[in-house]
């Protein structure tokens, strides 16, 4: 999505277990959600 | 209700503003997520830049990733924080760049941007300002941003291709995007996608 609009150079940063040990967590871990950093230019 | 969104956009908008509301008003009370100082180590912020922060600034952070850990920011840069909420992100941003730079925020969310206001002006921070706004109709001049920031936002946007377009029109060409969100690495059936309660719980 992020180069459909345009941007380039797409990095992605390693999964962060953003929800571990909150309440969200068994919806997270039912679908594996994790938090990512992101970073893209526009050319 | 538009079929190319899987939710209504205003009905998640309000819900997501009632989430947010909670969270500016009552940091330490029951969320589904983290908050705080706790989230902010755990998501790996430099402490020394944490801690030079008042509680009222870290409090209601419910960020899921760090937007700064693949490109710390330079002195000067302008920095647009999509979805700023009680204005974490803003001021970490606004330590990075200096005086010389100029960090906007935007959020939807008055209480949010009550909070975020107050702190500014407690911190002193004249190179922070914050809008009210959306994250698919940025209150921003085309060009301006050398980079944008947020955090935990676009997830929650139903019309995700329009957020990314106005944050491609508010850069600068050769600026730069850096963002943290939630990623899932197994399918969410379709049923589960139309149901806006999850979208925010």
């Amino acid at each position: 999505m992020l180069e459909d609009s345009g941007f380039k150079h797409v990095t992605i940063g390693p999964a962060v277990d953003t929800f571990g040990g909150a309440i969200g967590e068994v919806n997270a871990r039912s679908f594996e959600v994790y938090g990512y950093a992101f970073l893209a230019r526009r050319v | 209700m538009p079929e190319e969104f899987l939710v209504d956009v205003d009905t998640l908008r309000t819900q997501v503003r009632e989430k947010y509301r909670d969270v500016a008003l009552d940091p330490h009370g029951t969320h589904h997520f983290h908050t705080g100082r706790p989230l902010a180590a755990r998501l790996g912020y430099e402490q020394a830049a944490v801690d030079s922060l008042p509680d009222q600034a870290v409090e209601s952070f419910a960020g899921v990733g760090n937007p700064f850990s693949l490109r710390p920011l330079e002195p000067g840069e302008h920095v647009v924080d999509v979805g700023s909420g009680a204005g974490f992100d803003s001021f970490i941003a606004a330590t990075q760049i200096g005086p010389t730079g100029s960090v906007v925020g935007i959020d939807m969310t008055s209480e949010m941007l009550t909070k975020s206001r107050d702190t500014a002006e407690q911190l002193n921070f004249g190179h922070v300002e914050f809008r009210e706004g959306l994250a698919e109709a940025l209150p921003v001049e085309s060009g301006w941003a050398d980079v944008v920031i947020s955090n935990g936002v676009i997830n929650l946007c139903a019309d995700k291709q329009a957020v990314f377009a106005e944050i491609f029109r508010v850069l600068r060409p050769g600026g730069v995007l850096q963002f943290a969100d939630i990623a899932n690495g197994q399918p969410v059936p379709l049923e589960a996608m139309h149901d806006v309660d999850l979208w925010t719980g």
